[in-house]
């Protein structure tokens, strides 16, 4: 219960609903310290979609209980959710961009949403993670006019921009690129240092992405709930 | 066999009836939902915490595209409905011999009626068609569950915006819509020689014809149908969930709804001015 306390992240018996590749009803227990990584291998992409809405509040367990900084998701409504949210980074879907928005508005749009910073000091943040992801700035075209490597690295700035307290990645696309994998584990590991939590939800432990990733804890998603394993 | 025939008549009544029933039950809960979300645009427009930068921003693009990249189109229609009906106005008043009321018909026709009814359906036509698209992949995009996910709320950062723009883009659009109109109507006729009185004389006349109720509903009407146009591509775009519903139909089902609330809202004003 004291870990439960510390932690930034507790799923306790948190039951995903429906899966593709099991019949079985998985329960979940994961706790996630503050300033830890945790990489959980999801076989299924759907499946490794439902992780991610379950622990950011998106969707309810059918059983059990999700917390995010010591408060269960189901005991608020909706647009409390919404905010709470906003103390969380996401890099998933990295190829879905809004067609009415430039990229770089897409990128900045959540955190001058959320905060009263001047929008000059959030472009000059994101640039720095812009060029730390390999960028020479960030893209100020449309997602048609984009190149998609260049999505994928907005999107990363996009899930680290503005110092959130969790970090949530997961996006197939990502593990394919070989040579974020530098990047990546130089902003996980800043974001640690400042005493984030990441959690990086991957289709294979061996992905190329997450090679220099230092985790803390790693998981496999099975039939009956998360399993502990060893990265080789 | 008359028993037969009966209970079959029976039968095809009470399908009839529970068709009709259930149709007015989904009118009914159309409109109670519109009328929902119109009241929680206003109620959240209100509250000074919804105004954050990325809201202003989306206000003001959305602004932008109403009341100012719409001015040519604007001023065309204007043009058009100028040279046809203030001129026609003109023509066949000074042949009965009428010119006197040139004023009064022009307040009628144009002031009260038309310009409301030709704001909805060119605000329809320039933003409305583009909201219906934009809004429309929303869901099937999967972007409005990327809002979702960053803490965005949809009806603060989308919907709010383009319902306050598009009223106040309205009220804009009607000014510019009745000064190039009347503007233009004046110079056909006076080029014509149907008329010898000076513009000023021609302002005069439209003025004295208006009352003060013209000065407010009027453009009461336009702001409220900018603002409703707006709230049925709002909805009708974020209803689309899925690709089976394909995109090129939501554009006429966006059309023949804010038809309907145009009509809607000028038949009401009619009836309560």
């Amino acid at each position: 219960m004291a870990q439960a306390a510390r932690s930034i992240l507790s799923l306790q018996a948190a039951t995903l609903g429906e899966r593709q590749l099991s019949t079985t009803t998985t329960r979940i227990d994961l706790e996630l310290p503050r300033g830890g990584a945790t990489l959980v291998q999801v076989d299924d992409e759907i499946d490794a979609v439902a992780l991610v809405d379950l622990c950011i509040g998106l969707a309810m367990p059918t059983d059990g209980h999700v917390r995010f900084l010591g408060v269960d998701w189901q005991a608020r409504g909706a647009r409390e959710r919404l905010m709470r949210r906003r103390r969380i980074g996401t890099v998933v879907q990295t190829h879905v961009w809004p067609a009415h928005m430039s990229i770089l508005d897409a990128v900045l749009v959540a955190r001058l949403y959320h905060s009263d910073r001047p929008r000059d000091e959030v472009i000059a943040e994101a640039t720095a993670l812009a060029r730390l992801f390999g960028l020479p700035g960030l893209p100020v075209g449309r997602r048609e006019t984009t190149p998609h490597r260049a999505l994928v690295r907005a999107a990363c700035v996009r899930g680290f921009l503005g110092a959130p307290d969790l970090i949530v990645v997961q996006d197939q696309a990502l593990e394919a690129t070989a040579d974020l994998a530098v990047p990546m584990a130089q902003a996980i590991a800043e974001a640690l240092d400042r005493g984030a939590t990441v959690l990086w939800i991957v289709e294979s432990l061996a992905a190329e992405a997450a090679r220099f990733v230092a985790a803390d804890q790693v998981f496999r998603l099975g039939d009956h709930g998360l399993v502990q394993v060893r990265r080789r | 066999m008359a028993s037969t025939a009966s209970s079959f008549d029976r039968g095809r009544f009470r399908r009839a009836l529970g068709g009709l029933g259930a149709g007015v039950r989904q009118g009914t809960g159309n409109l109670l939902l519109f009328v929902s979300l119109s009241a929680t645009v206003l109620v959240v427009a209100s509250r000074r915490s919804t105004w954050r930068g990325p809201v202003w921003a989306e206000f003001m693009r959305m602004l932008n595209a109403v009341a100012v990249r719409s001015l040519s189109t604007t001023v065309a229609t204007g043009l058009l409905i100028g040279i046809a009906l203030v001129s026609q106005a003109v023509y066949w008043l000074a042949a009965t011999g009428q010119t006197g009321l040139v004023g009064q018909v022009i307040v009628i026709l144009l002031i009260r009626e038309l310009a409301p009814i030709l704001v909805g359906l060119l605000i329809f036509g320039r933003n409305g068609t583009a909201t219906l698209i934009e809004l429309g992949e929303a869901h099937t995009g999967g972007w409005l569950r990327q809002f979702e996910i960053q803490g965005l709320d949809p009806m603060i950062l989308l919907v709010v915006p383009r319902a306050l723009a598009f009223a106040l883009g309205a009220f804009c659009m009607a000014t510019v819509l009745l000064l190039s109109t009347l503007l233009t109507g004046y110079l056909i006729a006076h080029g014509l020689g149907l008329i010898a009185y000076s513009i000023w004389d021609f302002s005069d006349m439209v003025q004295r014809a208006m009352t003060v109720r013209d000065f407010i509903v009027p453009p009461l009407k336009c702001i409220f149908i900018g603002f409703f146009v707006a709230l049925v591509c709002c909805a009708t775009g974020l209803g689309r969930r899925d690709e089976g519903d394909e995109l090129q139909r939501i554009v006429p089902r966006g059309f023949v709804r804010s038809a309907l609330a145009i009509l809607v809202i000028n038949g009401v004003f009619d009836l309560v001015g």
